[in-house]
């Protein structure tokens, strides 16, 4: 599959990267790692006029201790050079974890933090070749306001099937996102929506500059299941955090990846846990609630009835693992 | 559309040379450089047969890398491997363990080995399946590669040793003889 034409544009600096976006706007595409860029235009389902490469870009290469102690990853970093980085694997092991289940090696020599935050939404309808899709009229993603998963759908359903961002979340991580003269820094959990047409808040000129870990240490897990274990993109991922203090557990974060078009923060059975701790009585009692806070499933790669079981034996097995970490 | 000019270091060469943004770092290797030894597989991440080492020797994939990006860098391609007429270690143990089939995807096979081995130089079990998972044999000849993995060390020490021999009795090149095997066997 050959790909589609543009104009590449190289900037030295991360001022004159932000200027060339300010000027194309919406007819731009970034491209770092290029694993989920060149794929998709191969496919034809970025076909950007202007392709704008940030893998020079040195300002965002970086990973800082900031004097508060938490740590700030430039969105450039690689994935592979983070997943040996000595603070992340003591004080962030799910991000390691999340990092260390992105694809193969290969990818991740390539591939970037900012990339896989960033990675477009997946379908089994939308991701195949354009010769393939011809075969049916487009959907939601594509040309058409139509979903080819779920018929009576009013968006898109398409799947964000990331693993570090489920991590992040559970991590409080916060994001920094930059246009031209303007930077403003946002919580991760707030950055995706539930749309798998338009599943970020960025916008067209903006983009991702860093990813700042706060200081407080928590302790996470991060589980991922896949079809196949070598390498595969997830049917559903999970991230616990907690603090234990006391006998007691505080600031737990459930958060559940790859079931819907954004991860799924588990508010209310954190609060259980919360107040019930980590023990069995209480994963009785927040089981039969996670359907209740998935939302609206889709048969993407497995059935619903399949995903909702899978969702459990995640969030059962995360919290097994949060409490052999309680217990030293 | 216009070309561009662009220079790489392939296998320590550097070249300059004139390439269509839209040419990947397996096009210009393939055609502009004729190094045919690094296949053109799925194009789309899945089978890693393009796999080329970067210049801190580790393992990528060239079908999905833009030319234009990688400007000025260096790569080894499979044809880098072998110095002097003399295979390198891991190619040595592909041949002493039979570790190939049809042969497509060895060249990406081989070059994932040697940047798991440059990590790695003794890897564990774990370490190989995790550095060898982004790379597919449709033959399913997967054990024999990890069999000449495993050996890798073994016989890097004896290559090392043979020519420390070598040059002990005299400055005669060494030449590999059909059907010679590193281990000293024939």
């Amino acid at each position: 599959m050959l790909l589609p034409e543009y104009n590449f544009h190289k900037p030295k600096t991360l001022d004159e990267c932000l200027q060339v976006l300010s000027k194309i706007g919406d007819q731009g595409q970034l491209i770092a790692g290029g694993t989920d860029v060149v794929f998709n235009m191969r496919l034809r389902l970025f076909q950007p006029e202007h392709l704008v490469s940030i893998r020079s870009l040195e300002e965002l290469q970086t990973i800082e201790e900031l004097p508060d102690g938490a740590l700030r990853i430039g969105a450039g970093c690689r994935l592979e050079d983070l997943s040996h980085h000595q603070v992340i694997q003591q004080k962030y092991p799910a991000l390691k974890e999340s990092i260390d289940a992105v694809a193969s090696t290969h990818i991740r020599n390539l591939g970037t933090l900012g990339g896989n935050i960033c990675l477009q939404t997946r379908c089994w309808f939308t991701n195949n070749s354009e010769e393939w899709r011809k075969g049916r009229e487009g959907c939601f993603k594509t040309d058409c306001e139509h979903c080819h998963v779920i018929q009576t759908a009013h968006r898109c359903h398409a799947i964000n099937n990331s693993d570090t961002p489920v991590a992040l979340i559970a991590l409080d991580a916060t994001l920094t996102l930059a246009k031209a003269g303007e930077t403003r820094e946002v919580p991760i959990a707030d950055f995706y929506r539930c749309d798998g047409e338009d599943f970020c808040i960025l916008e067209p000129d903006e983009m991702v500059t860093a990813i700042t870990l706060p200081a407080i240490q928590k302790s996470s897990v991060f589980l991922k299941f896949t079809p196949r274990r070598g390498m595969d993109f997830s049917l559903g991922a999970i991230a616990a955090s907690a603090n234990f203090f006391n006998g007691k557990v505080e600031n737990v974060r459930l958060v559940l990846g790859s079931i819907s078009s954004a991860p799924i923060d588990l508010v209310g059975p954190a609060k259980i846990l919360e107040a019930e701790g980590l023990d069995d009585q209480a994963i009785e009692k927040i089981l039969p609630l996670i359907r209740g806070e998935m939302g609206e499933l889709t048969n993407l790669y497995g059935r619903a009835g399949y995903k909702k079981q899978i969702a459990r034996s995640l969030v059962e097995r995360a919290i097994i693992k949060l409490r052999e970490l309680q217990n030293g | 559309m216009a070309k561009h000019i662009m220079s790489l270091t392939v296998n320590g060469d550097k070249s300059e040379f004139a390439v269509d943004d839209t040419d990947t770092l397996l096009d210009v290797i393939r055609n502009q450089l004729s190094l045919t030894g690094t296949k053109r597989g799925c194009t789309t991440g899945s089978c890693g047969v393009c796999t080329v080492n970067n210049d801190r020797g580790e393992a990528m994939l060239s079908c999905l890398t833009l030319a234009r990006e990688w400007d000025g860098e260096s790569v080894t391609t499979i044809e880098g491997l072998e110095a002097d007429g003399q295979l390198d270690a891991i190619q040595a143990a592909f041949v002493e363990f039979g570790a190939v089939q049809c042969g497509f995807c060895t060249p990406g096979v081989i070059m994932s080995a040697k940047a798991l081995l440059n990590r790695y130089p003794q890897p564990t079990e774990e370490q190989i399946n995790e550095g060898m998972a982004g790379v597919l044999c449709r033959c399913t000849g997967h054990i024999k590669v990890k069999d000449a993995i495993r050996n890798d060390f073994r016989l890097r020490h004896d290559l090392a040793n043979q020519s420390k021999n070598k040059s002990d009795n005299d400055a005669q090149e060494f030449k590999p003889e059909p059907g010679f095997s590193y281990t000293g066997k024939k």
